[in-house]
């Protein structure tokens, strides 16, 4: 028995360090109603078949193409602020911004301006992104501080708006205008 | 006979230089892991053409199996027409002789790539395998999200193998002008690397050819040259070992037991740089003959 103490915080300890460090925003109410958000969405989208591994592009544009259209059809209400309600947008906003100021600052927007930002297009619910436009990089700094999102889903940063895109789909899920100075 | 030279120059334009590559250096070893390295690429221009065609030349020479791909690899449009134009066309001859292609995502691809099966990603943003006695890392520094890190973390863990070899898009030290080093990634990249023992890291997005002097032990490349090319836009810095603006270019690589040869060659057939790494239990070493 006295062994087992130092092993079970020898354990503990191991398994903390192998977690991400998540500061302590990533379990308040507004991101935790974001993730059962994404997560809904998410489900939402199952029952269409993903696309699989082809030598065949037409057949990952076409799985692409479909996956798109019957989100479109079965999100057609879907408006901003679906996903990033309120409460969500100010907490992201607040958590892009800390560390868009922070100590680590330089080198995150660094990494921004590295993704080769793109700026000048409107973005819309349910919108695609254009296939032709490069990713802005998503500093890992800042997904750290973030929700881990399911990989159906990711982060983007189009000009100062912060976006939720389907990643097989190319659609635009939700975004926060402004989200970034 | 100067006309005769013209007129051979004129019709064969930029293959004409093919005529006078340099042998290559590398000493291809039996049961060795022999690999080429191309990044930035997916242009379908004529110089990413005339970089595959100088591969498949230098290919008969040296036979490498696979090539890895440091991302950018379809830039601009997506279509089939594309996919065609910007990879399967140029590297058809390559995969021809049985060469397969290992990518790496760069910020102008489509994640979609991961379920094009020429790409070896199966379905994976990043992703792992072993040749021979390497294993390499292949990570998507364009999303590097905590679920990637503590992926990466495990695999380095648990890898067995002599050598440890990372890919990627963006360089985490480069004396490109356009974007330079990547700080933010290499605060986070970089411990792990040490702590698990990589010995060499390959990255693109400079549109130059770099070798940097080794950094905490650690050898890098920069092959962003391989389609695109940004002329003099490296800033040669106290970083750089050997750098190449000129043209484009792409790598040659061979692991044989503790070496590792490398050779950078042109567009035009020329070598740029060469050498070889020697892994040690702790702090590689280099020597270089360029």
């Amino acid at each position: 028995m006295k062994l087992l103490g130092p092993a079970l915080l020898f354990w503990l300890l191991g398994a903390v360090y192998a977690q991400p460090v998540q500061p302590k925003s990533v379990d308040s109410p507004a991101f935790r109603e974001f993730s059962q958000r994404v997560k809904e969405y998410v489900q939402l989208q199952k029952a269409v078949p993903r696309i699989k591994t082809t030598k065949n592009r037409k057949e990952i544009i076409a799985g692409r193409n479909a996956l798109a259209a019957k989100i479109r059809e079965t999100r057609a209400t879907a408006k901003q602020g679906d996903i990033f309600s309120p409460a969500g947008t100010e907490e992201f906003t607040k958590v892009i911004r800390s560390t868009l100021q922070g100590v680590k600052a330089p080198n995150v927007r660094k990494t921004i301006r590295q993704g080769e930002p793109q700026t000048g297009w409107k973005l819309t619910v349910n919108g695609e992104y254009p296939e032709d436009l490069p990713f802005t990089t998503i500093p890992p700094t800042l997904l750290m501080r973030l929700p881990q999102l399911p990989p159906e889903v990711a982060y983007r940063i189009i000009g100062h708006d912060f976006v939720l895109q389907d990643l097989e789909a190319r659609v635009v899920v939700d975004f926060i205008a402004g989200a970034l100075p | 006979m100067r006309l005769l030279t013209t007129a051979f120059t004129l019709i064969l334009g930029g293959q004409y230089s093919f005529l006078l590559a340099q042998d290559i250096t590398l000493p291809v070893k039996s049961g060795s892991v022999r690999f080429a390295a191309i990044g930035d690429n997916g242009t379908g221009d004529p110089p990413q053409y005339q970089v595959a065609q100088t591969m498949l030349r230098f290919h008969e020479k040296f036979p490498f199996n696979f090539v890895i791909m440091l991302g950018d690899n379809i830039y601009g449009g997506k279509s089939p027409k594309d996919m065609l134009k910007k990879f399967e066309t140029p590297y058809k001859p390559l995969m021809d002789t049985g060469v397969q292609f290992y990518a790496a995502l760069g910020n102008h691809d489509d994640t979609n790539q991961r379920f094009y099966k020429f790409f070896n990603m199966n379905g994976e943003r990043y992703y792992s395998y072993k040749k021979g006695n390497v294993q390499f890392f292949v990570i998507d520094t364009t999303y590097l999200d905590p679920k990637q890190m503590a992926w990466l973390e495990k695999g380095l863990a648990g890898a067995g193998t002599d050598w440890k070899i990372c890919y990627f898009h963006h360089p985490l030290y480069s004396s490109g002008k356009f974007h330079g080093s990547s700080t933010e990634f290499r605060g986070l990249l970089e411990p792990i690397f040490l702590k698990y023992g990589v010995q060499v890291v390959f990255a693109g997005h400079e549109h130059v050819y770099e070798r940097t002097k080794p950094q905490k032990g650690i050898y890098y490349f920069t092959e962003g040259a391989s389609g695109e090319l940004r002329p003099g836009n490296l800033k040669k810095t106290t970083l750089t070992e050997v750098g190449y603006d000129k043209d484009q270019s792409f790598l040659m690589v061979e692991v044989a037991g503790d070496d590792m040869y490398f050779m950078a060659v042109s567009r035009t057939g020329v070598t740029v740089d060469s050498g070889t790494i020697q892994r040690k239990s702790e702090v590689p070493a280099a020597t270089t003959g360029k």
